[in-house]
C-alpha cells in the first residue's frame, strides 16, 4: 500500500520536478510521522541489516549481518567507533624488511586491500583488521580530502600516501577541526597543491603567494563555492546564488599560508638540508625513498611568512575575525590557526561536508531535510560540540532517509555503487583469501584506476574521481539529478569494470585451503590472489540453485531483487549442468548480479 | 508489477512532454532542424579538441624575444631558467622564432599586434615547423567572456564576467560549455552535433572521446562514445573479451544479460541511466571494432604518450570514417598535468613536448590518409596561466594562446591581440598578473562550428552571446 501510493507522488513530482524542490524536502518527514519514527532500532530483518552494512562497510557478509541482527545499528555503531585502527604503514614496514622486496605505490594498495577486506594482516601478526566503518570512512574522507600518486613526486613517495591514509582513518572520528589542519600541514597535501616552501611576496621578483591550496581549501574541502543554507540548498538572491568567497579572499588565505616547510626532525649532515631562511627553497628530503619527514607535519621558517599584509578571510553571520579580517603581524601557526578557525566556523561547513558524506555512503540526491538533520549533528554532537565527524556519521547512517529512503522514492533513492566497491563486496561476501597474507589482486597491469576508473588515492586530480554534482546524460540530466559515479561509467571504464569483475567471479576459487583457479594467475603463480570461498555455495547451487539466488539476494542485493530479475537468473542457473555444475551456477550468478542495473544502484 | 510498468510508460510519456517546454527545452527546434544537414559524399570534416587539463602557461609557450616585449617578459618573469627561475633567454626564443607571413587578403600577418618577434618554448619543435610551414595558426588570448571587457570595466566591475574566474573546475566547464551564463549547460561540442549528426548515415555518435567523459561533447540528444586509445575491448562474458575462453558457448549467459539490461524494464532512473549505457556500449563497439579490423595500418608513427595513443585511435578512426558511416566529426582528446603551481621548468617542458610531437604526428597521418585539408585540430585548457610566479611555478590565470592546426588551417598567422607581459601597470591585466582575454572563446568556437559546417542561424543558437564580440568569424579557417 505504502509504495503503490508513493508511486502515484512520483509521477506527480516528475511531472513537477522544475518547482517541487521544497515540498519534495518536506515529504519524507510527513510520511516519517506516520510511523518510522524509530529509524535506529532495527535492524527487524537480515535484508535491512544486509542494507544497512551495504552503506557502511565495503560488503556484508553472512557473519557481520548476524551480529548486527544481534547487537542492532546503535551499538554495532558504538562498538566501530572503539575499533583500534588499522593503519597502512607497519605494512609497508614489514614488506621493506623482507629481503629482495621494494615498496611501491601497489605496496600501499596491498594494504588497503587488507584493511578494506578485513583480511590477516602480516605486519601485525596476522590479525585480522576489525574497522569496517572506519576504514569506510578514510575511504570516503579520501575521495573529498583528495590527493594522489597521479602527482609525479607523490608517485614515488607511498610511505607518504600510506601516512596520508593512516591520518584520515585516524581522524575518521575525530573531528573536523582537527582534521583539517592535519590536513593542511601533512606534507603530501603540501606537495600535491603546492603550499609547501609557500613564500610571501616578493615584489623585485615578481613573486606572489602559491594560490592553489587556499583556493581549493574553501571551494573542495570546506565551504564550497556558493553561500549555503542549513539544507544545504543555495541560497538565492535575486535569483543569483552568492559566491562564499572571492579572489580577495583567495589571496589572503595565501597569504596567511606562506612560511611552510619541511618538519626538521631528523634533518642534518648524512640525511637532509634542514629548512632554515637561508635554505628555503633548497631543503628537506626532495625524492629520497622513505624519509620519515615525509610523514610529519610541516614547520613554519618565520622569514617567508607574511607578517605586513592584513588577510582577508572568510566573511560570514557571526564571524569572529572583525569583518573576516585578520590583522598583520601574527605568526605563521597562529595565523594559520585563526584562518582554519575562520574555515571552521563558517555555516557552509556542516551542510556542505554533510552532502558529500551522504553521497559517499548513502544517496546522491538527498533531501534537504536530511542535509539539514546531518548539518544539525555536525553544528553539535548533543554535547555542544561541532565537527564531531563520529556523530556527524551516526547522523547520516541512522537518518529516517537512510534507513527508509527506498521506499520513499523507489525511483530516485540511492546510488550508482563505486566499483571498488562492488569488488570489495564481492570479495567480504565470499570470504576470498589469498594463499599467501600478501595480496595483489587490486594491482593488477595496468594500474586498478584503468580498469575502475579508480584506485585508493590515485584520482586524476584534486577534484577526485567524480563530481558531487555530476549528471548522466539523458534523463538523469533532464530530471537534474547529481549522479556523481556516473561520471566513471565512461564507455571503455563500463567494459573494463565488467571484464575485471569477469576475473573476480570467474577465475579464482577455494574450498577452504584448497586454492584453485581458472585463469592466468598472479607472477607468484597465484599465491598472492584473492580466491573465492565457494564450497558451502557450490554445493547448494548443485541441488537449489533458487535457494542460492535467495542466499545472493540477502548478500548483494539486501532482499530488494525483482521478481523478474530472479526468473531471469534461475532460467540462467538450471540451465547449467554437468559435474561442475555448483560452481558455474554460483559464478554465473555471481557475475550477473554483480553487473546487474539493479545491483549497481545502491538503493 | 503491471501498475509499476504502466506508471513507468505514463512517466516517460509525461517526462517527454515536460521537455517540450522546459527540461528538453531544444527537441523541437532539433526535431524540425534535424534534416537540414546533407554534406554529398566524401563530403568529411572533423574537429579535433585538444584539452591541456590545468591551464598551460601559454605566456611561456609562445615567448616574444625582440627586445621591448622581451624586456616586459623579463619584468614579470626574473629569474632565467639557468638561474632556477621560469624565464627564458632572449636568444633561446630567437632560435625557435615564428616567422609570419605578411598580411594578405584581409588575413592578418607580419608581426602581431603588438609589433613584436616571437618565438616558442624550445619543447614545441614540431608545432613551430607546422606554423612556418603554414600549417598552423595561433589564436591569440582566447578566455571566457561574456562581453568584451576592458581592463577597466574589469576593475570598476562594470560589465559581468564568468564566474569563478581562476577556479579550474568552473573554468573546465565553460571552456567546455562556453556558456558560462548557465551553469547546466552542454558542451558547444555537443551543441554542434545535435545539429549535425543527422547528416552522418552511421548508427554510432558523431562524437567520439578518446579521453574522458567530458561536457565538451554533450548535447540535449547526442552523447559521446568512448574509445579507448588501445583499442576496442569487449565484454568477457558475451564472448571475444579478456578471458572468454574460462567459459563453454554462453547464448544462455548472453540471453540472461540482455534480459536484464532489456530498455524500459528498470524502475529506477539510475537502473535505466545504467543499463542503457551499458547496452549502448556494448552496440557501439561491435560497430567500431568491425569497421577497425578491416583497416590497413597507418605508417605514420605516433609517439608512444598518453595524447599520441589517442590522436593515434583518432586518425584510425578517421580513416575508417566510411565504413562509420561519418559525415562530421566531433573527436575530444585531453591531457594533464599542466597545473604547473611547481616545478614548472620540467613539467612544461614534457608536457609540451608530448603537445608537440603528438599534434605533428597526427597532421601527419591525415596527409597520409589524404584528408588534412579536412581535420581541423585546436587546443583548449582551463585558463592561461598567471604572470606572477609562485617560486618555481605559476598560478591560475584567465586568457591564454592557443593552436589550430590541419591542412584548412590559414596558417602562419597570429589571430587577435597579443597582451603585454609586463609586471606593473600592465594595460591588459586584472591587476594581479592574470591577463584579460581579448578574444572570446565563443568566437574562437563559432569560426571552428562555422568550418565544419553549421549554419550562421545555428551558430547565433549555439552561442548567444557571439553578437556581442566585432567578429563572428575570426577567419583563421578557409
Amino acid at each position: 500500500m505504502i509504495r503503490r501510493r508513493w508511486i502515484r507522488v512520483v509521477g506527480g513530482v516528475l511531472l513537477a520536478c522544475a518547482t517541487s524542490a521544497t515540498a519534495q524536502s518536506h515529504r519524507p518527514d510527513a510520511m516519517l510521522r506516520q510511523g518510522f519514527e524509530a529509524a535506529d532500532a532495527g535492524p527487524d530483518t537480515d535484508a535491512a541489516a544486509a542494507r544497512f552494512l551495504g552503506q557502511a562497510t565495503f560488503g556484508p557478509n553472512a557473519e557481520d549481518i548476524a551480529h548486527l541482527r544481534a547487537v542492532g545499528y546503535r551499538a554495532w555503531l558504538d562498538e566501530q567507533f572503539a575499533q583500534p585502527v588499522s593503519t597502512q604503514i607497519p605494512y609497508l614496514d614489514w614488506v621493506n624488511g623482507i629481503p629482495g622486496n621494494n615498496v611501491t605505490d601497489d605496496t600501499r594498495l596491498e594494504a588497503w586491500t587488507i584493511n578494506a577486506l578485513g583480511t590477516p594482516d602480516p605486519s601485525r601478526g596476522m590479525a585480522a583488521p576489525t574497522d569496517q566503518l572506519r576504514q569506510r570512512m578514510a575511504f570516503a574522507l579520501s575521495e573529498i580530502f583528495v590527493v594522489s600518486s597521479k602527482n609525479g613526486t607523490l608517485l614515488y613517495q607511498p610511505w607518504a600516501l600510506a601516512s596520508w591514509y593512516d591520518m584520515l582513518a585516524a581522524n575518521a572520528f575525530g573531528n573536523y577541526r582537527d582534521l583539517l589542519e592535519d590536513v593542511t600541514l601533512h606534507p603530501a597535501m603540501g606537495i600535491y597543491l603546492s603550499h609547501i616552501q609557500n613564500q610571501k611576496a616578493d615584489p623585485t621578483r615578481n613573486i606572489r603567494p602559491d594560490e592553489n591550496y587556499a583556493r581549493e581549501v574553501m571551494q573542495l574541502f570546506s565551504v564550497g563555492l556558493v553561500t549555503l543554507a542549513a539544507d544545504g540548498t543555495p541560497v538565492l538572491v535575486g535569483g543569483q546564488p552568492q559566491p562564499t568567497y572571492d579572489q580577495a579572499t583567495v589571496r589572503g588565505l595565501a597569504a596567511v599560508l606562506t612560511g611552510w616547510n619541511w618538519n626538521n626532525a631528523g634533518c642534518g649532515p648524512g640525511s637532509y638540508t634542514c629548512c632554515t631562511a637561508s635554505t628555503y627553497t633548497n631543503c628537506g628530503p626532495n625524492n629520497d625513498y622513505d624519509r620519515p619527514v615525509w610523514r610529519l607535519p610541516m614547520q613554519p621558517i618565520e622569514a617567508y611568512h607574511d607578517t605586513t599584509s592584513a588577510k582577508q578571510l572568510l566573511v560570514y553571520p557571526g564571524v569572529a575575525l572583525p569583518a573576516g579580517v585578520l590583522a598583520p603581524g601574527g605568526n605563521a601557526q597562529a595565523e594559520l590557526g585563526a584562518a582554519l578557525d575562520n574555515l571552521f566556523h563558517h555555516p557552509n561547513v556542516g551542510p556542505f561536508i554533510a552532502r558529500r558524506l551522504i553521497q559517499r555512503f548513502v544517496t546522491s540526491n538527498p533531501t534537504p531535510a536530511y542535509v539539514a538533520r546531518v548539518a544539525a549533528a555536525f553544528a553539535d554532537n548533543g554535547s555542544g560540540v561541532r565537527g564531531d565527524l563520529a556523530a556527524t556519521l551516526r547522523a547520516i547512517l541512522l537518518d529516517p532517509e537512510a534507513r527508509y529512503g527506498q521506499w520513499f522514492d523507489a525511483a530516485r533513492f540511492g546510488k550508482l555503487r563505486e566499483p571498488l566497491i562492488r569488488n570489495t563486496h564481492l570479495w567480504r561476501a565470499m570470504h576470498a583469501l589469498a594463499p599467501s597474507a600478501r595480496i595483489v589482486t587490486l594491482t593488477p597491469y595496468p594500474g586498478i584506476e584503468d580498469w575502475y576508473g579508480q584506485g585508493p588515492l590515485r584520482s586524476p586530480s584534486v577534484f577526485n574521481f567524480f563530481r558531487p554534482d555530476f549528471r548522466a546524460h539523458g534523463e538523469v540530466a533532464a530530471l537534474g539529478l547529481a549522479s556523481p559515479e556516473f561520471q566513471i561509467l565512461s564507455d571503455s571504464i563500463g567494459v573494463s569494470t565488467t571484464n575485471r569483475l569477469f576475473s573476480v567471479s570467474f577465475c579464482w576459487y577455494r574450498t577452504g585451503t584448497s586454492y584453485d583457479g581458472s585463469c592466468w594467475a598472479d607472477n607468484f603463480g597465484g599465491e598472492r590472489t584473492l580466491h573465492l570461498e565457494i564450497a558451502a555455495d557450490a554445493t547448494l547451487a548443485a541441488s537449489d540453485p533458487a535457494a542460492l539466488l535467495d542466499r545472493y539476494n540477502l548478500l548483494f542485493l539486501s532482499g530488494q531483487m525483482s521478481p523478474s530479475m530472479r526468473a531471469t537468473l534461475l532460467t540462467r542457473l538450471e540451465a547449467i549442468t554437468g559435474t561442475n555444475r555448483g560452481r558455474l551456477r554460483l559464478q554465473h550468478a555471481l557475475y550477473l548480479i554483480l553487473n546487474s542495473p539493479e545491483y549497481v544502484v545502491q538503493k | 508489477m503491471s501498475s509499476r510498468r504502466r506508471f513507468l510508460r505514463q512517466g516517460l510519456a509525461s517526462l517527454a512532454g515536460l521537455g517540450l517546454t522546459s527540461a528538453f527545452g531544444n527537441l523541437r527546434v532539433l526535431a524540425a532542424a534535424a534534416n537540414q544537414y546533407v554534406f554529398p559524399v566524401g563530403d568529411y570534416k572533423a574537429l579535433v579538441c585538444v584539452f591541456l587539463n590545468g591551464g598551460n602557461d601559454s605566456f611561456n609557450s609562445i615567448v616574444p624575444y625582440s627586445s621591448t616585449a622581451y624586456a616586459d617578459y623579463r619584468s614579470s618573469r626574473t629569474v632565467l631558467i639557468g638561474s632556477g627561475g621560469l624565464a627564458f633567454d632572449q636568444a633561446t626564443l630567437a632560435a625557435n622564432a615564428l616567422t609570419p607571413l605578411a598580411a594578405s587578403g584581409g588575413l592578418p600577418g607580419g608581426l602581431p599586434s603588438d609589433g613584436a618577434s616571437y618565438g616558442t618554448h624550445p619543447a614545441l619543435a614540431e608545432l613551430r615547423a607546422l606554423f612556418n610551414d603554414g600549417k598552423a595558426a595561433i589564436i591569440a588570448n582566447v578566455g571566457t567572456l561574456l562581453h568584451p571587457t576592458s581592463q577597466a570595466a574589469y576593475q570598476a566591475g562594470s560589465v559581468a564576467v564568468p564566474p569563478q574566474l581562476f577556479s579550474h573546475s568552473d573554468q573546465t566547464t565553460y571552456w567546455q560549455t562556453s556558456r558560462p551564463d548557465d551553469a547546466n549547460a552542454n558542451g558547444w561540442g555537443g551543441r554542434i552535433a545535435d545539429r549535425l549528426h543527422s547528416a552522418n548515415s552511421g548508427a554510432i555518435p558523431m562524437c567520439i572521446s578518446l579521453s574522458n567523459n567530458n561536457l565538451f561533447q554533450r548535447g540535449d540528444t547526442v552523447d559521446a562514445y568512448g574509445v579507448s586509445p588501445g583499442g576496442v575491448e569487449k565484454m568477457s562474458y558475451l564472448g571475444d573479451g579478456p578471458e572468454s575462453w574460462v567459459l563453454p558457448p554462453n547464448a544462455a549467459g548472453v540471453a540472461a544479460w540482455n534480459a536484464l539490461l532489456e530498455a524500459d524494464t528498470q524502475q529506477h532512473v539510475f537502473e535505466r541511466a545504467y543499463a542503457g549505457r551499458m547496452r549502448s556500449t556494448v552496440a557501439n563497439y561491435e560497430i567500431v571494432d568491425a569497421a577497425l579490423g578491416n583497416a590497413p595500418p597507418l605508417s605514420t608513427a605516433f609517439p608512444d604518450t598518453p595524447l599520441g595513443n589517442q590522436l593515434r585511435m583518432a586518425a584510425q578512426l578517421i580513416q575508417v570514417r566510411g565504413a562509420l558511416g561519418m559525415a562530421r566529426q566531433v573527436f575530444y582528446a585531453s591531457v594533464g598535468n599542466y597545473d604547473t603551481h611547481s616545478y614548472q621548468v620540467d613539467d612544461q617542458h614534457a608536457n609540451l613536448t608530448q603537445l608537440s610531437q603528438a599534434l605533428a604526428a597526427f597532421h601527419a597521418a591525415t596527409v597520409e590518409l589524404g584528408i588534412d585539408d579536412a581535420v581541423t585540430t585546436f587546443t583548449a585548457s582551463d585558463f592561461g596561466r598567471s604572470l606572477a610566479v609562485n617560486g618555481d611555478g605559476t598560478d591560475h590565470g584567465w586568457g591564454g594562446h592557443h593552436f589550430v592546426v590541419g591542412g584548412a588551417v590559414r596558417g602562419r598567422r597570429f589571430y587577435g591581440a597579443m597582451p603585454s607581459l609586463r609586471a606593473n601597470a600592465n594595460p591588459d591585466d586584472t591587476g594581479y598578473g592574470q591577463i584579460i582575454p581579448t578574444t572570446a572563446l565563443d568566437q574562437y568556437a563559432a569560426t571552428l562550428a562555422a568550418w565544419l559546417g553549421v549554419s550562421a542561424s545555428d551558430i547565433a543558437d549555439i552561442f548567444p552571446a557571439l553578437s556581442r564580440f566585432e567578429s563572428p568569424n575570426l577567419r583563421f579557417l578557409g
